[in-house]
């Protein structure tokens, strides 16, 4: 960890009245960053016993640590890696960690009917050695990675094992995996007694945890690519994931983005930024890439489907479009563009 | 900053004199900046180099300074050199000269007439302009105190050095760059306990990596505590000593670089230049004036962010022809290539095939200068990339060569300060790689492999620094 530091500058992040920084000000938050799974992490919390804090801080880093060292794509030696090179057509057993993130990935790549998919690996891979100028993608070499995707391939045998009914499947948890690190660590930090803290993974994906002193909640302003709609939300005990395709290029015709769409094989067309609040990191993580490539329509319905939840889908032109089934996103966006709060399209919804 | 908004004035065929006279070698040096009236030795320091701002009372802490064993530099504005001059003071190193920056537009004129009017003196220009080098969030304070989620991508935010020393080099070629930065004071106990000591570290290692000379400002709290031999001070000292200790090389050394970024300012160019240094894609700084067929050769794409003259579209438009790529940004033309049709009209490009090359001309500035850094490395024929990183996010790359052995020296730093396994593919066959770094010394043997006039190595852990040369053939020892 590179360093913790109480910052009472990061007072005014928090709290919007000179009443509430000068109430906060006296019980200083404390902020931590750790550079883990190719982003920067940071927690922020208040608490009275600042050496409590800090080692909790410490607790929840060295979790996301160990979680990296599971789920890592990178690392040859990673739990992940292991299965990517030994689990087809041989079940193989593993940890905890890694069935339930498969698991929940293989929840979400049904419930969004594969447009979620931890296997989509290979064209990943296929499309970004394009966007680096390294090769073209042919549509042979497409051809041949789409055969290899497909989560349906993916068996689950309980309690603990894997396996691949694919000869070249490969698995890539990048889609949730921060999401699932960042609940692993607030649980490493409510079992330490910290109870109000803030979790970011590189501002793709936030928990909040309670509230900071003398607030309602966390508020958190999301990515906005029209730089005129200002979404807001404010977040209690839940959590807040963005998703945006990468822009296309200016200068040169291979372009393609870094999401790529599983149904189609390629980067997915739709620009702009959606950004979901769910109960947990994991939900949110997963759920934002899954409406990134669905796009309102069919992501409005997924959000009906689940409670707490809520998104905002928001073009480069500042074309804004909103779900909410229970969750609140705010904007301050000009009347024509304001949004119904508790947008009522799944209120009688489970 | 007026006078990177404007450097008409620039004499260049005295610079290039002077280049030629005495162009520096292409390594730097840590200078400490001392303001107190005792200072340890600097045998103890581990640090040579010592910059004390003029003061009339500062003829003690140099006398002190120097019997500890100091290389001493006094810190002045242009209108106290005549006070230190009277003052006869033993011999100094340097005056590194502080300009207001009011006065920054004529700081090339200021320093020729204090060269000339006191001969007997050597004159340094400072660059204050530099960042703390450091990886941050994404948690930035905006409107009303609100947690702004600024990164949808994820990737961590690197501030370097890498532009600024660029832009010395080009617009002072005479001069080692010299930069300082002021810490990062935006939460009051950063302000209150200083700099951790892998704040410090990391400044070092990305100084000497850079090949610049660096003032590095000790807090008063720490200068007080290394005097008078308080154990904390002195803990956070000897922290610091193996990276003080792995100076650059004083080698033939040259950054290689195959792009050349044109301008007449740093704040046009300093996005895009930041930018290409996050993705390792290493360039050249050409300050527009000295555009010509020689300062491009060996190039094999520019970026222009200035409005060249007729004579100077020539010179690009001739470098086209022979083959190279040519971007334009937002510049009013017309020019010569515009006279052929179009190759490709594109929502914000229009290109043109010239000769064997190409101009894009860019119609408008750069509004997502990571997309522009991206861009440019498509851009590059895969034959001419000179430097490839993997698993390297927060790391940055900075290739030399030595012109003499043809051996490539690749800097790296870290950011993070988490130890990483980096991956790198260097252009050209090398068949021994020496790598060094300040945790472990010198020197660790990596084995390469070759492919394709690439040589692909992999870094086991880099913390903060590493220096790997790669030499043409494997050395007998």
């Amino acid at each position: 960890m590179r360093c913790s530091r109480h910052l009472t500058a990061l007072l005014p992040l928090i709290c919007a009245t000179q009443v509430c920084a000068q109430i906060a000000s006296n019980q200083p938050p404390i902020h931590s960053q750790k550079y883990a799974m190719g982003t920067v992490f940071e927690i922020v919390t208040y608490d009275r016993a600042n050496r409590r804090a800090s080692a909790a801080i410490n607790e929840a880093f060295h979790e996301i640590e160990r979680l990296d060292d599971v789920m890592s794509n990178y690392k040859p030696q990673s739990e992940l890696s292991r299965l990517n090179r030994n689990a087809h057509f041989h079940p193989q057993a593993v940890s905890r960690d890694l069935y339930r993130v498969i698991e929940q990935s293989l929840e979400y790549s049904r419930l969004s009917a594969g447009e979620f998919d931890i296997s989509v690996g290979p064209l990943v891979d296929l499309w970004k050695a394009q966007q680096r100028g390294e090769q073209a993608v042919t549509p042979d070499a497409e051809n041949k990675a789409r055969e290899c995707v497909g989560f349906k391939s993916i068996h689950l045998l309980p309690p603990n094992q894997v396996e691949f009914r694919s000869p070249c499947l490969r698995i890539d948890v990048g889609g949730i995996g921060k999401g699932y690190a960042v609940d692993r660590a607030a649980d490493i930090l409510r079992s330490q007694g910290i109870h109000n803290a803030l979790i970011n993974a590189g501002g793709s994906t936030v928990y909040a945890m309670g509230t900071p002193p003398e607030k309602a909640g966390w508020t958190i302003e999301l990515r906005d690519p029209s730089g005129t709609v200002r979404p807001q939300v404010v977040l209690k005990d839940s959590s807040v994931s963005t998703s945006e395709q990468t822009p296309p290029a200016l200068l040169s015709e291979r372009s393609g983005g870094h999401i790529i769409d599983p149904q189609n094989g390629g980067p997915s067309k739709n620009s702009g930024a959606v950004s979901v609040v769910a109960g947990t990191a994991t939900a949110s993580d997963a759920l934002s890439t899954t409406l990134l490539l669905v796009g309102p329509g069919r992501g409005k319905a997924l959000i009906s489907t689940l409670r707490g939840t809520a998104a905002v889908w928001i073009s480069p032109d500042g074309r804004v479009d909103t779900v909410s089934n229970g969750a609140v996103i705010r904007t301050w966006a000009a009347p024509d563009r304001s949004i119904p709060l508790a947008y009522s399209e799944a209120s009688s919804k489970k | 900053m007026e006078l990177r908004r404007n450097q008409k004035h620039m004499r260049w065929p005295f610079y290039i004199l002077c280049w030629l006279m005495l162009a520096p070698a292409a390594w730097g040096r840590i200078l400490l900046r001392w303001t107190q009236t005792d200072v340890p030795p600097a045998k103890a320091l581990g640090v040579t180099h010592l910059v004390v701002p003029w003061k009339p009372d500062s003829t003690s802490i140099l006398e002190s300074a120097r019997r500890q064993g100091f290389q001493l530099y006094v810190q002045a504005s242009p209108d106290q050199v005549p006070q230190i001059n009277a003052a006869g003071q033993k011999p100094i190193t340097a005056i590194v000269v502080d300009i207001a920056p009011a006065q920054v537009a004529q700081s090339s004129d200021i320093l020729e007439k204090l060269r000339a009017q006191y001969p007997a003196l050597k004159f340094l220009l400072l660059d204050p302009n530099g960042k703390q080098p450091e990886m941050k969030g994404t948690m930035v304070v905006k409107r009303d105190g609100v947690l702004e989620i600024t990164s949808p991508t994820a990737q961590p935010w690197i501030d370097s050095n890498v532009p600024l020393v660029r832009f010395e080099q080009g617009f002072r070629p005479e001069q080692v760059p010299l930069y300082t930065f002021a810490w990062d004071s935006s939460n009051d106990l950063q302000q209150q306990q200083g700099p951790a000591s892998e704040d410090y570290s990391l400044a070092i290692a990305e100084a000497n990596a850079l090949h610049a000379d660096l003032i590095l400002t000790l807090p008063e709290e720490i200068q007080r505590g290394l005097v008078a031999n308080n154990t904390a001070a002195w803990a956070l000292w000897k922290k610091l000593i193996p990276y003080l200790e792995t100076p650059s090389k004083s080698e033939n050394l040259q950054p290689s670089a195959n792009i050349g970024v044109v301008t007449t300012d740093y704040d046009s160019a300093y996005e895009p230049m930041n930018l290409m240094a996050r993705h390792n894609i290493p360039f050249h700084v050409l300050p527009l004036a000295k555009l010509s067929a020689s300062s491009v050769a060996g190039l094999s794409m520019l970026l222009l962010f200035a409005t060249p003259n007729a004579q100077l579209a020539t010179v690009t438009s001739d470098f086209a022809s022979a083959g190279g790529t040519v971007v334009t940004v937002a510049l009013p033309g017309p020019f010569p290539w515009q006279r052929a049709p179009a190759t490709r009209i594109a929502e914000h490009t229009t290109s043109y095939a010239v000769g064997k090359g190409r101009v894009i001309d860019l119609s408008e500035p750069i509004a997502d200068p990571e997309t522009f850094a991206q861009d440019v490395r498509r851009l590059m024929d895969q034959d001419h990339v000179l430097l490839s990183l993997w698993n390297a996010l927060t790391t940055i790359g900075i290739p030399y060569r030595d012109s003499r052995t043809g051996a490539t020296v690749l800097e790296l730093v870290n950011y993070s300060g988490e130890s990483l396994r980096v991956q790198a593919r260097v252009k050209g066959s090398f068949h021994a790689i020496r790598l060094e770094n300040p945790e472990r010394g010198c020197c660790q043997v990596i084995h390469p492999a070759i492919r394709d006039d690439f040589t692909e190595f992999v870094v086991p852990q880099l913390q903060v620094a590493a220096r790997a040369r790669l030499e043409k053939t494997p050395q007998t020892h």
